[in-house]
């Protein structure tokens, strides 16, 4: 079992995330990879706004482990064989890539849900923060109660 | 002396807060911060805000070492 974890301010290549997870063992049949990028921005009317740019804070040390847990547990629940997970700060523009989760294991149904379930517990428990700069005005974003509703689908291993 | 660390939007309310401060709980410091500045006392209250202390997320009630790190969480938005 091989597990990569990083933050960084510089961006990721999709191509070499996917060969590393593709290498790793003979083992592996199958490769999930989701991409999480900068895009426009729901307003409380259901209105759809341009940004400017993102910047994203996070609790450095704090980050890294809570991330760790959250492979440790993907990987006590499901049979692995790679985990990366890569997580972008500082400002970003729009369409830039923030976050990656790349899963491979041996068949394809772990490595879907796994990937998911990953990402479910980054967007509720990753002591990341987000701010929208937008016509020179800087919001925080509100968390959303859909994330933590995706995140309790996985619950009985919580 | 307890180190205190601001995430998110707390960061922008807490920047003329103390950095530094002598308390045996994060609720005490909470009670504290909101003497001062109850506009921070006011978001610290919410109850999705979260506390850690040394890097563990912990009860308002937990005791405090000196030298300890505590710092407050609104809810996460990465991803």
């Amino acid at each position: 079992m091989t597990v990569r974890i990083a933050i960084q301010q510089e961006d990721f290549n999709l191509a070499e995330e996917y060969e590393w997870l593709r290498q790793i063992s003979p083992a592996v049949g199958a490769v999930v990879t989701f991409s999480g990028l900068v895009r426009d921005f729901e307003s409380t009317d259901g209105a759809r706004n341009a940004i400017d740019s993102l910047s994203l804070q996070h609790y450095p040390g704090m980050t890294e482990s809570l991330l760790q847990e959250i492979v440790d547990q993907a990987m006590r629940r499901w049979p692995l064989l790679g985990v990366t997970v890569i997580h972008r700060v500082g400002k970003l523009l729009p369409a830039e890539q923030i976050v990656f989760v790349g899963v491979a294991s041996q068949h394809r149904a772990a490595a879907f849900e796994a990937a998911q379930c990953v990402m479910d517990y980054l967007k509720t428990r990753a002591t990341f923060w987000k701010k929208v700069d937008q016509n020179g005005r800087e919001n925080w974003v509100e968390s959303k109660d859909s994330d933590q509703v995706a995140r309790q689908r996985w619950a009985a291993d919580d | 002396m307890i180190k205190l660390l601001f995430f998110g939007r707390l960061g922008d309310v807490a920047c003329d807060a103390p950095k530094l401060i002598e308390a045996n709980t994060p609720a005490e410091i909470r009670d504290l911060l909101a003497a001062d500045f109850p506009e921070l006392g006011r978001q610290l209250r919410e109850p999705q805000v979260l506390v850690s202390v040394n890097q563990m997320i912990v009860s308002w009630n937990q005791p405090l070492a000196a030298g300890s790190e505590v710092a407050f969480l609104p809810p996460v938005t990465g991803g």
